[in-house]
């Protein structure tokens, strides 16, 4: 544990510091503050489904972009060959990175909090649903990262760990939209690895353990395929 | 000085189909240094990165102050130093920033920290430069920090690969004058293209060709070199041949400008410089005509190309 803190550190400033992190909050919430303030003045509901959607798809793009230069940065600078050689545990270093970057879509997400607070001072929202839209959103963010995590540890290319992500996250979150074309069986299975399907009961306010789970196992073997993929140097 | 610091025993490595270590075995002892020299692509670097756990191996073991790089991974990385080729470093990072991260990653207690950072700021000349990014520092003060950084912790082992690569002179001076000075606490590991550099470092040498290790020298010994450039001003190459007949072992092997020869006698410059001046010729300078290291590696690379 010991080494884990200083490489957690290293992480969250390298990625609070650099400006990659401002422009990718400030767009997201300016998107969402013009989305949330739109459909507020004209439907006059007080829910932020919408809003959960919007933020699910934008995340699509945004988690890409900041985990595409995690490991392909370092490996091409050199400086993983640094970090790895010293006496750290592999999985400190994956799990450092993971958390840096959750702590940024945190940050993010949680900023968007304002507006839950804005509908609670002038209406009477679903609280329930308020809460597990947010937990869906940050199970979603952190089985994106988890796989922007893999794919930038299997290049020393930024952008093809960026363009690479994009594609596997947008399959991931569409996926269900084939399964109507396969057989019933095949269809089942498709749609529990959909993103979107996992993410809908979150954002309607119907917690499930089982989409529960298929974020936590999916976040998990990401990270575990993540540490392999170093390993396998 | 004789138990071993590094024990590697018949390290292979391919890379998919293409073998870049080929059953290499040698050992480091302790506060020795050892030099691993080779051309460009010899498998130096492989066979670093596979002692510093950056690499497996794909057979054959490596120990480090006997830990197996492979299954005590963590252990053996805790008693090595490593500098990379490139010098990879954190540029976003001011000097002590960087060495303060670079300790605790490398368990320095915490307590101990500062001192240990200190030191090796202290070590490598640092003070100057200490709060400044290390984006802005030239290639030798990075080649420090590099050296610095894998000091602490106090490693035992020191790993060097290519450590005078893009230094000039009176860089690559100071990184020498260093490895000797830190040679008298530490073993060291160090790589190079430049025979020359190695030479001048080393103990022993183990040289490299296309992932197979040809020998290991010794070069505590200072075994007499058989070729000289002798100066023999105002002669001819009939009158300096006519010298050394009679003399077995002597030959003169071509005569170079401004009244250069360049002879062969296995015993020595003795007795060349004795046939000459016995014949009445003067003998400006005598000077070998490379070193000990360069004729055994000539012989090694030619014998292994052929």
């Amino acid at each position: 544990m010991r080494e884990f803190l200083p490489l957690l550190g290293k992480e969250l400033r390298a990625v609070f510091q650099s400006p990659v992190a401002f422009a990718v909050i400030g767009v997201f919430v300016t998107l969402m503050g013009y989305s949330f303030t739109l459909t507020l003045f004209n439907n006059k509901y007080a829910t932020l489904i919408h809003i959960f959607f919007q933020s699910a798809g934008l995340l699509l793009l945004i988690v890409p972009v900041i985990t595409m230069r995690l490991f392909a940065e370092e490996r091409k600078a050199g400086t993983l060959e640094l970090l790895l050689t010293a006496p750290v545990r592999e999985s400190h270093v994956v799990l450092a990175k993971y958390l840096a970057c959750m702590a940024i879509l945190g940050v993010m997400i949680g900023l968007t909090g304002a507006y839950a607070l804005v509908l609670g001072l002038l209406g009477s929202p679903d609280w329930g649903a308020i809460y597990s839209g947010y937990l869906g959103l940050l199970l979603l963010a952190s089985t994106l990262v988890a796989i922007g995590l893999v794919v930038s540890a299997l290049t020393a290319n930024q952008v093809i760990a960026a363009i690479a992500t994009i594609g596997i996250l947008f399959t991931m979150w569409m996926i269900d939209t084939l399964a109507s074309m396969l057989p019933d069986a095949l269809e089942r299975v498709l749609i529990s690895f959909s993103l979107l399907a996992r993410f809908t009961p979150f954002a309607t306010g119907a917690m499930y353990t089982s989409d529960f789970g298929f974020f936590l196992s999916t976040t998990l073997l990401a990270l575990f395929l993540t540490m392999r993929a170093l390993a396998r140097r | 000085m004789n138990a071993a610091v590094i024990v590697a025993d018949n390290l292979t490595k391919y890379y998919g189909p293409r073998l870049a270590v080929d059953h290499v075995s040698f050992d480091v002892r302790r506060n020795e240094v050892m030099g691993l020299l080779g051309p460009n692509g010899s498998g130096k670097s492989t066979i670093l990165r596979i002692l510093t756990g950056y690499l497996h191996p794909t057979s054959g073991t490596a120990q480090v102050a006997g830990h197996d790089v492979v299954s005590d991974g963590l252990a053996a990385r805790r008693r090595v130093g490593y500098v990379p080729e490139d010098v990879p470093l954190y540029t976003n990072m001011r000097v002590r920033e960087f060495l303060d991260f670079m300790a605790q990653v490398r368990g320095v207690a915490k307590g101990r920290m500062r001192a240990a950072v200190d030191r090796s700021i202290e070590r490598l000349s640092l003070e100057r430069v200490g709060s400044l990014m290390i984006s802005k520092l030239s290639r030798g003060y990075r080649q420090r920090v590099a050296i610095a950084q894998a000091l602490l912790g106090e490693p035992g082992l020191l790993i060097l690969d290519e450590p005078t690569n893009g230094l000039d002179p009176r860089q690559i001076i100071e990184v020498r004058e260093l490895i000797r000075a830190l040679s008298a606490e530490l073993s060291i590991l160090v790589t190079s293209h430049i025979l020359a550099e190695i030479e001048r470092v080393a103990h022993r040498v183990a040289i490299l060709l296309d992932g197979k290790l040809l020998s290991v020298q010794s070069l505590d010994g200072h075994a007499p070199t058989s070729r000289f450039l002798v100066r023999v001003p105002g002669s001819t190459d009939a009158v300096v041949r006519g010298a050394f007949a009679g003399r077995a072992g002597i030959e003169v092997a071509e005569a170079r400008a401004n009244d250069v020869y360049l002879i062969e006698c296995p015993e020595g410059a003795a007795p060349v410089v004795h046939a000459l001046v016995h014949a009445g010729l003067r003998v400006d300078s005598v000077a070998p005509a490379e070193s000990r290291l360069e004729d055994v590696f000539l012989r090694l690379t030619e014998g292994a190309a052929r």
